[in-house]
């Protein structure tokens, strides 16, 4: 009776380099939803830091003295920047809607000492917590608070 | 380069994750109050006079949050940048890509940081 081969018998001594290919963007990414989202969700990468550096050019204004604020703050009423900050309230709900809402329930830590929630608690959590900072912040920066 | 970048890629996705959830969270209402509705004269823009604003962000949360909108959201783009990037660019140029944006999105939150210092 002959012996059972042994699993690795036809494994070579070296280990050689792999065949499969290096992973590629189909050039139909724009057709195809779910890559389309995704990319999006990348994209407004862009859009996060164009907006860092722009609030970081208004807390150096600050910092200077009342006639670069003053400067400063005049810009943001430029039709190129209202429609900026029109783009970045779009981007971070998209952001906040995806990653809150369709991420972050499946992101819970399994086999821990925590038990795992129920998507609705985890996603009702965090969407209080993002309305409640969104409105603290509309209130005191429109000056109804502090 | 990209040595470095596989070393470091805890602190990045920290710094990416914290971007992403806090970041969101903070630009909303930044992009609502002081993005649109004091621009398009909602609310009068003496809110934002030198004297409240320098008020507001005086303080030791006021700084906090300020440091927040300025050095988290500039982690979750440039990591996502790069991702935009290693799809289209593919891996060849990934290391010096992620190790510019990187280098972006530090020398930003040490400018957040002096500029926060400086109010």
């Amino acid at each position: 009776m002959a012996r059972m081969a042994h699993p690795e018998a036809m494994t070579p001594h070296k280990k050689g380099p792999t065949r499969t290919a290096p992973p590629m963007m189909p050039g139909t990414w724009w057709t195809a939803p779910r890559i389309r989202n995704y990319l999006l969700f990348g994209a407004t990468g862009f859009v996060y830091m164009i907006a860092s550096f722009w609030i970081l050019r208004l807390a150096w204004a600050l910092g200077s003295n009342p006639q670069a604020w003053a400067s400063a703050l005049s810009e943001l009423s430029s039709p190129v920047a209202i429609f900026f900050n029109a783009l970045l309230l779009v981007s971070v709900i998209f952001v906040g809607v995806r990653a809150f809402w369709g991420m972050m329930p499946k992101m819970q830590p399994r086999g821990g000492p925590l038990p795992v929630l129920p998507a609705a608690a985890v996603r009702g959590a965090i969407c209080g917590l993002w309305a409640v900072i969104t409105i603290f912040m509309v209130v005191v920066l429109t000056g109804r608070l502090f | 380069m990209k040595k470095l970048l596989l070393i470091i890629e805890p602190v990045i996705w920290l710094l990416f994750g914290a971007g992403l959830a806090i970041g969101t969270m903070l630009l909303t209402g930044y992009a609502i109050a002081v993005g649109i509705v004091i621009p398009l004269g909602w609310v009068s823009p003496e809110v934002l006079d030198y004297g409240r604003a320098h008020a507001l962000a005086s303080n030791f949360v006021g700084r906090l949050f300020l440091l927040g909108l300025i050095a988290l959201p500039l982690w979750k783009g440039a990591h996502h940048v790069r991702s935009i990037a290693l799809d289209f660019g593919g891996e060849s140029r990934d290391g010096v890509v992620g190790t510019l944006l990187y280098l972006m999105a530090a020398a930003g939150s040490v400018g957040g940081i002096i500029a926060v210092i400086r109010i």
